[in-house]
């Protein structure tokens, strides 16, 4: 088929209408030392040590900033033990044993709405910092250096799209907390002074259009909009996102602020409300299971740090075991491949998502016909950066521009050959860098 | 449990080259069996030659690639046939079905067996496998072994009717025109041309047939509209021009039949929705397929009008599949519309208009 992918299947309709489930505690709480962003770290607390739920108890280091962690249960912290990360990697774990009390630590505490009132953007930028808060919807990015910037803003954009197939997170999450998503969009917009703020959603989602609707009618002097945008994969990339809902096209390289916009996941502006108004971090987190290899796939309210191997059994195991299965993290186009179901669900993963892969289909030669290019949200030549990787030409590697490329995934999507365009892409973007 | 590691994406579009090439034979099905109704034993050896000539070229191209490679050891016959036959998959036949396919309902029925059989090696060898098989060939199979049977052994070629032609016209309608002598176009009745009622290569008379492998074609999209439409939209845009000049100097001959008879005669239609729309040959992009059609419309025309031969299509082809890899060069290949496409593009349809306009109206003699 030679032929442009745009709409991509979204198999939500069941999951986008199961209500969230609140999941039991487990035992055994897991929370990860370093991350992708944080190579290094100093944990506080010795072995043996009681910690109260959202304790400081350690601090991540990365390149150009610091990221306290916080403990999200309250227990006596039992040590170390090497898990696997959604990153790929084997990563210690903070291994806490939860004594199902939920003491919270005296650092939690209400502010008043005069206190909030009172509160300017560089206090916004501290108390983001020290509650953790990062972007949820995948990237980790921390959030408080978004704070930091210096550039006019004037729209706030809620990105609450959620492009990829059969993650419903963001989805649940904007159905049943409408309130504090508003909320929560009306506290940053304060802190920018922003004069206009913008929730962005598929327009397909007649629930969440509805649901909306309604609510920002009692919020008459808010001036945030619901903006419905377009169905298309990747919509929820922010360039794609702020293209649909105002008309402005951010050139690649450039940061949305210099146009006066800054867009928040969903789950981080309910993350950023959270920590003005009770100076509490992120502890629980909504997470879709989900995939034709789950056997009752569901929606959790998971607190951060729960083994995923706990949530699959609630949801009834896996589906037909004896079938080779692809475990993933975040969603099927983007989202990481691990070895084994041996994982913790930390702030970052939006879904778990199983699927059978009866057999693979095989590489076939490339025929050129050209979908990938016609696909492509950047304009890039995927199959041409493909045959200047195989050939070894920097030069031409170069020429081809692959760092504009946002390992969408559409590429080997619509590959009409099964090939792996997009590990070419990512190598090519490795080639690109080199002196 | 087995998990599987495998980088992202995971999941994948609902089609493969397969089906790719079974929609590609289904589309040409119907031209196949009209060419059987109207030449019945002169098109099944066609038939019979290329396929069973390209298929086994490919087939001992796919041992060839996945020989054991030299380690000291001796290896049996058996082992070695083995090796290869593992690799051997459905769409290495498949693909050299289709060129076969192609290549058999270009060549005239009237060609003897041993032009078919000569321009199908050649065709599949030197036109294909010598590039490294599926996928990086230059030229396009079929009309490397068509233009290759044709230079060597066109004189040798019979002129047949097809078993429902009542027309007792011996030569096809091309070349029966002979240069710039247009004034026997008015004894080719439209609907004769649209039906497949006249002598001619098989399968390229069959406008039905052929309209409607290109609707399939389209709803499954295995090919290019883009392609498709400049080649035919610049051929035309050019034959207005030409039709005008002659009706102003032949008032029998009418604009709108000049350029009907044009575009229904010769393997126009066929070699617009089976040829050129080869992935393999054309470029990558889409601004740079606008332009590749458009040149080879061109080309077809010019050929027509002041070639030697009377039928350009399979040389146009060939001429812009050299060019493809020209126009998608890394420097300058884009897949966003730019300037220098526009201007490229508009050129080589210009240009070559005003060029045959000039000639038509002071060069030859136009009769």
């Amino acid at each position: 088929m030679i032929a442009k992918s745009k709409y991509i299947q979204d198999r939500k309709k069941l999951l986008g209408r199961l209500p969230t489930i609140n999941i039991d505690v487990p035992d055994f709480i897991y929370i990860a030392t370093d991350n992708a962003r944080c190579p290094k770290s100093d944990v506080y607390v010795k072995e043996g040590d009681h910690v109260n739920c959202c304790e400081l108890i350690g601090m991540r280091h990365g390149a150009f900033f610091d990221q306290p962690i916080h403990s999200t249960v309250s227990g006596t912290f039992l040590g170390f033990e090497e898990h696997y990360h959604r990153s790929g990697k084997k990563v210690k774990f903070i291994k806490i044993q939860n004594d199902h009390l939920d003491t919270l630590d005296p650092s939690v505490k209400t502010r008043t709405k005069e206190e909030v009132e009172a509160l300017t953007k560089e206090d916004f930028t501290q108390i983001i910092k020290d509650c953790a808060s990062v972007g949820l919807g995948g990237s980790s990015f921390p959030t408080y250096i978004k704070f930091q910037t210096k550039e006019k803003i004037d729209t706030i954009i809620i990105n609450g799209i959620e492009c990829e197939p059969y993650v419903t997170a963001d989805h649940r999450l904007m159905l049943e907390e409408p309130e504090n998503v508003i909320e929560g969009l009306e506290l940053i917009m304060k802190a920018f002074s922003a004069k206009r703020g913008l929730i962005c959603v598929k327009n397909k989602y007649n629930d969440i259009k509805q649901v909306y609707k309604e609510l920002l009618r009692r919020y008459p002097n808010s001036n945030i909009e619901l903006c419905p945008v377009g169905n298309f994969y990747p919509q929820g990339w922010e360039i794609a996102m702020i293209k649909g809902a105002t008309g402005i096209n951010v050139k690649s390289g450039e940061l949305p602020a210099k146009y006066g916009i800054m867009n928040f996941n969903v789950s981080t502006v309910a993350g950023i409300r959270q920590a003005i108004l009770f100076n509490k971090p992120v502890i629980e987190r909504l997470i879709a299971v989900t995939g034709d290899g789950i056997n009752y796939p569901s929606n959790f309210k998971v607190r951060v740090g729960t083994p995923i191997k706990y949530l699959i059994e609630k949801c009834g195991g896996y589906k037909n075991p004896d079938i080779p299965k692809v475990f993933i993290l975040g969603g099927p186009m983007m989202g990481a491949s691990l070895p084994t179901d041996d994982t913790i669900a930390t702030k970052t993963v939006t879904s778990v998502i199983v699927l059978n892969k009866p057999n693979e289909e095989k590489e076939e030669p490339c025929i050129r016909c050209g979908s990938c290019v016609y696909s492509c949200p950047v304009g890039l030549e995927p199959v041409q950066i493909m045959n200047a990787v195989k050939a070894m030409d920097k030069d031409r590697v170069k020429k081809l521009n692959p760092l504009k490329c946002i390992e969408c995934g559409l590429c080997t999507y619509s590959c009409t050959s099964s090939i792996k365009v997009t590990d070419f892409v990512r190598r090519a973007k490795i080639i690109a860098k080199l002196p | 449990m087995e998990i599987i590691k495998e980088t992202s994406p995971h999941i994948k579009r609902k089609d493969n080259l397969l089906w790719m090439m079974l929609d590609v034979i289904i589309a040409l099905l119907p031209t196949i069996v009209l060419s059987f109704i109207a030449y019945g034993v002169h098109y099944l050896k066609n038939y019979l030659i290329s396929v069973g000539v390209m298929c086994f070229a490919e087939f001992v191209f796919v041992l060839i690639k996945n020989h054991i490679p030299y380690d000291g050891k001796k290896h049996p016959l058996k082992e070695r046939l083995l090796k290869g036959l593992k690799e051997y998959r459905v769409t290495d036949f498949l693909v050299p079905a289709v060129s076969a396919l192609i290549y058999s309902l270009i060549m005239p029925a009237g060609a003897s067996w041993y032009a078919v059989l000569i321009g199908a090696i050649f065709g599949i060898v030197v036109g294909k496998l010598i590039f490294g098989g599926t996928g990086n060939n230059i030229f396009n199979p079929a009309a490397v072994g068509m233009v290759a049977a044709k230079l060597c052994f066109g004189s040798t070629y019979v002129n047949l009717n097809p078993s429902f032609a009542d027309v007792s016209v011996s030569a096809t309608p091309l070349g029966n025109i002979n240069g710039l002598a247009f004034s026997n176009i008015n004894d080719y009745s439209l609907l004769d041309l649209f039906l497949g009622r006249i002598g001619g290569t098989s399968g390229e008379a069959f406008k039905i047939a052929i309209l409607a492998g290109f609707v399939y074609l389209l709803i499954r999209r295995d090919i290019d509209w883009r392609i498709t439409l400049s080649y035919i939209g610049s051929f035309a845009f050019m034959m207005l021009f030409a039709g005008i000049i002659v009706h102003s100097k032949l008032p029998e001959v009418g604009v709108f039949h000049f350029l009907a008879y044009q575009l229904l005669s010769g393997g126009l239609l066929f070699g617009a929705v089976f040829m050129i729309t080869d992935p393999v040959t054309s470029p990558i992009n889409a601004p740079a397929r606008w332009i590749y059609g458009a040149l080879a419309g061109v080309l077809t025309v010019i050929i027509r009008l002041f070639g030697a031969l009377p039928e350009g299509v399979g040389f146009s082809i060939l001429i812009a599949n050299a060019c493809a890899s020209a126009l998608e060069y890394h420097a300058w290949s884009s897949s966003r519309w730019k300037k220098w496409h526009i201007i490229a593009l508009s050129s080589i349809i210009v240009l070559p208009t005003i060029i045959m306009v000039l000639a038509l109206l002071f060069g030859g003699k136009i009769a």
